[in-house]
């Protein structure tokens, strides 16, 4: 029987490290990942959880003996947050091209300046561009589930990419709720056992992993990534619908649609702020007013085609950020609007929860009602919307 | 002290450091690389950061190195071996060793914080710094390594300052001071002592450091020739002492001559007039080197005598 | 608008040579570029170096295929690497060698030009550096350019690198070979085989990049342990010459060379060894056998053996 308990972000993480049967852990603490670090320092110690764990005296190490470990042949895990990420970034460019499926989740915070310790996405977001699948759960369950479906689309042999799930900082990592973990009997039917055999580093059948090369080589190497990147879309979806088979619960792959069939606006959301956005969409419906909302679930690869088909049947789309790309916007409201390219469609960005800040209730119904009014005018006002900052006029 | 002494006679045919390296002519890290590789033998991985060793070992699809071969960037030699070793441990396959080949920049510089930590968790891998006093790869730049004096590409000889202000990183040192099994100091120019080194790493647990000094005779203005007889009056000079450490006991290997107070007794201005890289130091620079070397001679020999 | 190729190896100032030419043209009023091969170089491989210069601004940022003249710093180099490949038919070559042009061989026979640059160097250096000679000839052969716009671009270029000094002795070094530059139509009698690279497609690529052992293609070995496939005997200046009848076996040079380069005779099969070798003491054949297609011409072999039984001959 599955057993269900009331268990942190971060629980959820360092557990589905244990159920996926990793092999090979580094890492080191940063608030408010730290939890995961502890949790599977006891798991190793108890005996529970047999895997290498090495308590390194960095995030750029972490990452570094994660990849060799990974190129080396065996399922390795890390975690990190913030300025760790940030750290790591010079390593996060190496799996990709090698094709090293590590798992990685990230416990979204703020990167400084000014240090802060809060959700925000500016961690993340400058990570987009170096090949990691990218994903944004939205509660303690789908970390777990995440982390086991994470290595299965990771490992896949038309994917070979690394996965990140991205949890918020507290309102994930540190919030209690029930989460179900399967029998591990059924985990290691659904993922079995890594068999590294495009990369490994065995003597007994040795292999070149990260060699020096010359521009003849490279750009193969990087439109390599970039279709093991488009592939992952299909595997994405198969392993989603299995899952939900296996283990009945429907995460609906690339993005989750919520209420959008006859919607005039919608909002595309990152995170557990898609959480809060259900409860505004059910209360405006009783209202009589139309309006859906899209759980932007991935964010690499970027489900470019899944959008333009909803946005074809709505009138405007509003884009929640928790980040900005200074003088562009928000990173997800940029890239919306350019998958969206040639559909006359208003595309509002909004900007809240910045350094952590709570995004309300209220907030998240003005932003549906500004989209619902670009929608019944054609066009929007404002292309990016400050929500909840003093002095600014949303 | 266990020791089955190594000499040349023992080492196979073998390469599998292969030719066809695209090294400078007369290359100590190339000498070095090769023969270590007669030592360790097939079940052995290798990892190396950004480095010369990095271009010349292996320009894809190319390789010299016929034993499995890893690279991620340039300040995580120690931790990516130890990551490499840990998976062969996970995997089952814990008799292969883990040898992480980088430059003294890699390691004295960009590399000491990776190095410390693994040290420090006595990591089951053996970290080789072939030294060769500079950031070469990159085109000959000061590194913590560098000795006082030397003219690299960012301590030119100008007409204020003359060549590096500061002194060599003692990097060994550093390393003893993490209470770890093993470590050693080398020279491509004393194979018996190098080689016996490398055999003795080679078998032993945990954390082992050994520092080679590696002519690098582009980056020292020294014809390729004399690539041997530099490294041998390094040691004859005391600019470079051939030690190691073994279990909380330090042996000084080879001893330089000294004259009748127990002072060395070859001038340290033979290895500089050997080199063009110290071609514009003054007297009185010279003198403030040996200077040095004589109390870091004195050093080692109180370090010798502390640690029994 | 012109585009000349340098050929050199790494070490003998192609690039410089380069940057001087450019700097003499621009001194002359024109727009002018100067720029390495886009790779990395190690000291004794060969190197490109290209200069392009035109009345206006330049906009090309890419490597030049197509030059309008060649410029061979080092003689050995038409022996590895077809020099004229892209020259326009208008072109010409400018050749370092003590050749006259007619008797020079490469893969087409070209406009060429020769001086013996070493041998200027040489006399008025001091050093086998031919970048500043070869200049001379350049601006002799071309006339694209002057002789005093030249010793002018040497004097900005080496004079940063290398001091005023140094730089006026290589401005003279170019005037000598301005003198003694002759121009003529070279043979075109080397035959260059195939040239053999292993380039995928992206389909093809390995996943990951990853390669394992000695892996056959039709372009030769790749992976590890394929680097054998570079013949690095080319960069080769001076040549070790073994007098195994000297040999004692300490196999000292057997373990310096950085190459791999020399074998014990002893640790060859017997048909390889040599009738009338001498033995050692303990019986095993004396001597060792020197593989030219990797020896790199260091010559630590040589300063190392103690017996004194290897020489290094030009």
């Amino acid at each position: 029987m599955p057993e269900r308990r009331l268990v942190s972000g971060n629980y959820a993480a360092a557990y589905g490290a244990l159920r996926a049967n990793v092999k090979f852990i580094a890492a080191f603490p940063i608030t408010p990942q730290t939890f995961i670090v502890e949790h599977i320092s006891e798991f190793v110690n108890d005996g529970i959880m047999k895997a290498e764990f090495m308590r390194v005296e960095s995030e750029h190490s972490a990452i570094s003996a994660t990849v060799s470990a990974e190129a080396t042949g065996v399922r390795s895990f890390t975690a990190t947050a913030s300025q760790g990420l940030a750290l790591m970034h010079e390593i996060l460019a190496i799996p990709a091209p090698l094709r090293l499926p590590i798992v990685m989740p990230v416990v979204n915070r703020t990167v400084a300046a000014p240090i802060g310790i809060w959700a925000e996405y500016n961690d993340v977001m400058p990570q987009r561009d170096l090949g990691w699948m990218m994903m944004f759960v939205e509660d303690n369950q789908e970390v777990f589930d995440m982390i086991i479906q994470g290595y299965r689309i990771a490992e896949d042999k038309r994917v070979l990419l690394p996965f990140m799930p991205n949890l918020d900082a507290f309102i994930l990592s540190h919030t209690y709720e029930p989460v179900e973990f399967a029998d591990q009997d059924d985990i290691d039917d659904f993922l079995p056992e890594y068999k590294a055999e495009h990369a490994h580093l065995w003597p007994d059948d040795p292999m070149a992993i990260g060699v020096f090369s010359p521009p003849e080589y490279i750009q193969e190497y990087r439109y390599q990534t970039e279709q093991a990147m488009e592939a992952s879309k299909k595997v994405i979806k198969e392993v989603n619908d299995e899952f939900a088979k296996e283990f009945g619960r429907d995460y609906h792959g690339l993005v989750e649609e919520f209420m959008t069939d006859d919607a005039e606006a919608i909002m595309i959301t990152l995170g557990t702020v898609t959480s809060t956005a259900r409860k505004v969409v059910m209360d405006m419906r009783k209202e009589g007013k139309k309006v859906g909302l899209v759980k932007l679930r991935f964010l690499r690869p970027f489900p470019k085609e899944e959008l333009r088909k909803i946005a074809e049947k709505v009138d405007a789309i509003g884009v929640y950020d928790r980040s900005i790309s200074y003088s562009a916007g928000g990173p997800a409201f940029v890239e919306v609007r350019n998958a969206l390219y040639g559909m006359e469609k208003p595309v509002i960005g909004y900007l809240a929860g910045l350094g952590g800040r709570d995004v309300m209730y209220s907030d998240i119904k003005l932003m549906f009602e500004k989209t619902l009014e670009a929608a019944g005018k054609g066009k929007a006002d404002k292309e990016v919307v400050w929500v909840g900052t003093r002095g600014v006029n949303p | 002290m266990s020791s089955t002494k190594i000499t040349i006679h023992d080492l196979p045919k073998e390469n599998l450091f292969t030719g066809g390296h695209t090294a400078c002519p007369g290359c100590g890290a190339a000498i070095l690389v090769r023969n270590a590789m007669k030592v360790f033998g097939k079940n052995t991985v290798i990892y190396t950061p950004a480095n010369c060793l990095l271009v010349f070992g292996g320009t894809y699809p190319n390789i010299s190195w016929k034993v499995p071969y890893h690279h991620v960037a340039f300040e995580n030699t120690a931790v990516c071996s130890a990551g490499i070793k840990r998976a062969l441990k996970a995997s089952g396959k814990d008799d292969a060793l883990v040898v992480g080949f980088a430059g003294d920049g890699g390691t004295a510089d960009i590399g000491m914080q990776a190095l410390s930590g693994a040290a420090e968790r006595n990591e089951d891998i053996l970290y080789i710094m072939y030294d060769n006093e500079a950031y070469m790869n990159t085109g000959i730049q000061r590194s913590g390594s560098t000795p006082y004096g030397a003219w690299t590409t960012t301590t030119p000889a100008g007409k204020v300052i003359k060549g590096k202000e500061r002194f060599k990183k003692d990097v060994p040192q550093i390393m003893i001071a993490h209470n770890v099994p093993y470590v050693a100091t080398a020279s491509i120019a004393y194979p018996t002592d190098l080689l016996t080194k490398l055999e003795k790493a080679k078998n032993m647990k945990g954390f082992r450091y050994l520092q080679v000094y590696s002519t690098c005779p582009t980056g020292w203005r020294v014809p390729p020739e004399k690539t041997v007889e530099v490294a041998k009056k390094a040691v004859e000079t005391g600019m470079w002492t051939l030690y190691e450490y073994e279990n909380g006991k330090m042996t000084i290997n080879v001893k330089p001559k000294l004259d009748e107070n127990g002072n060395l007794a070859v001038p340290v201005r033979d290895y500089l007039k050997m080199q063009g890289r110290f071609r514009h130091m003054t007297d009185a620079q010279i003198e403030t080197l040996q200077k040095w070397v004589n109390e870091k001679w004195k050093r080692d020999l109180a370090l010798e005598k502390a640690l029994q | 608008m012109y585009e000349v190729r340098f050929h050199g190896r790494g070490g003998q100032g192609a690039v410089m040579a380069a940057q001087a030419l450019a700097d003499a043209a621009f001194i002359e009023g024109n727009y002018a570029v100067a720029f390495p091969f886009f790779g990395a170089e190690r000291r004794g491989a060969p190197v490109l170096a290209f200069a392009r210069v035109d009345k206006g601004k330049i906009y090309e940022k890419t490597q030049v295929y197509e030059p309008d003249y060649v410029v061979v710093l080092d003689d050995k180099l038409p022996l590895m690497v077809d020099v004229t490949k892209g020259l326009k038919d208008t072109g010409m070559a400018i050749i370092n060698t003590s050749l006259k042009p007619e008797e020079v061989e490469l893969g087409r026979a070209v406009k060429t030009a020769t001086v013996d640059a070493t041998g200027v160097a040489l006399e008025v250096l001091g050093t086998p550096i031919t970048n500043s000679a070869i200049l001379g000839a350049f601006a002799k052969a071309t006339g694209v350019v002057s002789i005093e716009s030249i010793k002018k671009g040497i004097m900005d270029i080496f004079g940063a690198r290398i001091g005023e000094r140094l730089a006026e002795k290589n401005a003279r070094a170019a005037e000598v070979a301005y003198e003694r530059t002759s121009v003529g139509i070279c043979k075109g009698t080397l035959i260059y085989p195939e040239e053999k690279k292993w380039l995928p497609t992206a389909q093809e690529f390995p996943t990951g990049g990853a390669l394992g052992l000695e892996v056959k293609t039709d372009a030769g070995l790749i992976g590890l342990g394929s680097f054998v496939e570079n013949k690095t005997g080319s960069w080769r200046t001076f040549m070790p010459v073994a007098d195994n009848s000297k040999c004692v076996n300490c196999k000292l040079c057997w373990f310096y060379c950085p190459e791999g380069a020399i074998e014990m005779l002893m640790n060859l099969p017997e048909s390889e060894i040599p009738a009338g070798t001498g033995t050692d003491p303990k019986g095993n054949p004396k001597g060792i056998k020197i593989d030219y297609d990797y020896c790199k011409g260091c010559g630590i072999c040589a300063n190392e053996c103690p017996t004194k039984a290897i020489t290094m001959e030009r």
